[in-house]
């Protein structure tokens, strides 16, 4: 596991059935518990997923967007491609060529870019005071 | 109104007659052709099932080769299997069902066997065909063309090279080198002017049913279109709130289930399954598969539990049963009637109970 600027990069195992993935969803849920998780799951070793595989990764999914995070894949397979395809998430998923990439384009629009404790909608009321005095 | 065989005679062919044989190629035969005479039982190069006998648009190629030369008049029609297919001949007897089969250790030597007993009963030109091209020959043209050759062997070519058909002079031909004659020697070149499909990979099949669907070929999907370009093989269920956009191939026996969608040329052959909201783009899915819910098969053939991406050539063998794998009860049509033509092999006999242990795994497994 490789921690860069805040995002995690993981390696996901060869082969990513029910057994694999329970393992190695124990390791990644504390991960995913911080606040903005920022996580990329390196695929460049798995050569098959199955449906829990699958379930697995969307569970990931789900789990950083709650928090207001991502999870990113990279390096993935062909095979790998063809089976997300196959179950109709692979549109879900960003995929880059490679980790750093993907550990890059976090960093596009950087965390500080939106306030983290006011709600995005706070700025919009004064705005419309503005305009509201401006008209 | 004369028949095709009136014209045969009446075009002074004489008796024609046609071998056809499930072999490898002929260049494999006689490499080793001194060590196949003595060794009968060499191990071969060929395991899986030849493409030509897997089913496209309703019927393998080789029933449509063998249909061919019946409506041309063709009756003497010798079907022989080379024993390195016996794994599979199952699959080849089934698909073949209408037409009995001869195995034997090497259909090569066979074919020069049937060749000899040609002359007895007067057949004096014989077509030898190996099942492997989907070539649109016309036997006439062809017959006609060896004619004015007046050579012994006129062999079949398209613009890639040679293809595996041959029509022989068998009153002329020295059965003994025949093998030879055909591997070694020059034969008169027919040009084939129609539609050839080699066939040597997956994605020619493919290929096959994109023509065909298309109207590229004159390859015709079985049972009646339904709509201008969808085709619907006999007793095919297809749920009301599924789609079928043209062109596309609904085969025997098989249920494509509600809110699903086969589109772009696909062609879903006979008994299949494809479960609830599934789409099928620009893909074949071969005989007795099964297509689990909710996916999306694009740009691929699935055969049983292996599906064949095109577009990245990537094949994968999926365990999760839910996802594909074969489906139910393969059909057992097949009426195998042995014939007493060259060297049985009856470690076949053993195949077919191993055969029928699959059928009843796959049983279990549904």
């Amino acid at each position: 596991m490789l921690i860069s600027k805040l995002v995690v990069i993981m390696e996901l195992p060869e082969e990513l059935n029910r057994e694999t993935a329970q393992n190695f969803w124990l390791e990644l849920q504390p991960l995913l518990e911080s606040h903005r998780p920022r996580i990329v799951l390196d695929c460049s070793h798995v050569r098959y997923i199955d449906g829990a595989g699958v379930e697995m990764l969307l569970q990931c999914l789900e789990e950083a967007m709650k928090r207001d995070g991502d999870m990113k894949l990279s390096a993935v397979s062909p095979e790998s491609e063809v089976i997300l395809e196959f179950m109709r998430v692979y549109r879900v998923f960003e995929v880059f060529p490679t980790s750093e990439a993907a550990a890059q384009s976090f960093s596009a629009i950087p965390a500080e870019a939106v306030p983290q404790d006011a709600p995005l909608y706070a700025g919009l009321f004064a705005d419309v005071e503005v305009l509201k005095q401006a008209s | 109104m004369g028949t095709r065989f009136d014209v045969l005679r009446k075009g002074g062919f004489g008796v024609v007659g046609a071998i056809i044989i499930v072999a490898p190629e002929l260049s494999h035969a006689t490499r080793g052709l001194s060590d196949a005479r003595s060794h009968p039982r060499a191990p071969r190069l060929h395991k899986g099932t030849p493409l030509a006998c897997v089913e496209v648009l309703g019927r393998s190629v080789l029933e449509r080769g063998v249909d061919q030369m019946l409506r041309a008049g063709i009756n003497a029609i010798t079907l022989l299997g080379d024993s390195c297919f016996a794994p599979v001949r199952g699959e080849i007897d089934r698909v073949a069902a209408n037409f009995p089969f001869a195995w034997g250790d090497d259909a090569w030597l066979g074919a020069t066997q049937i060749l000899r007993r040609h002359k007895e009963p007067g057949i004096d030109v014989t077509f030898l065909v190996r099942a492997a091209a989907y070539v649109e020959l016309d036997p006439v043209d062809a017959l006609r063309f060896h004619r004015e050759q007046q050579q012994v062997v006129t062999r079949a070519f398209d613009e890639d090279g040679p293809l595996d058909i041959w029509i022989i002079d068998t009153a002329r031909a020295e059965s003994e080198d025949i093998l030879f004659m055909l591997g070694e020697s020059e034969p008169a070149r027919y040009a084939v002017q129609g539609y050839v499909n080699r066939l040597e990979e997956a994605r020619d099949l493919r290929r096959l049913a994109v023509d065909s669907l298309s109207s590229r070929c004159r390859l015709r999907p079985q049972g009646s279109e339904t709509r201008p370009g969808v085709w619907i093989d006999e007793g095919a269920q297809v749920h009301r709130t599924a789609r079928i956009v043209a062109p596309a191939f609904v085969g025997r026996k098989s249920k494509v289930e509600e809110q699903c969608l086969i589109t772009r040329c696909s062609n879903v052959e006979s008994n299949c399954q494809i479960d609830y909201g599934t789409v099928v783009e620009d893909s074949s899915i071969l005989s007795n598969s099964y297509v689990g819910i909710g996916l999306d098969v694009a740009h691929s053939i699935v055969n049983g539990n292996k599906l064949l991406n095109l577009e990245r050539d990537v094949t994968l063998e999926i365990a999760d049963p839910n996802m594909i794998r074969r489906n139910g009860i393969p059909r057992k049509e097949a009426i195998v009637q042995p014939a007493d033509v060259y060297g049985w092999d009856e470690m076949l006999s053993v195949q077919d109970q191993d055969e029928d242990k699959r059928v009843l795994d796959d049983v279990s497994e549904v």
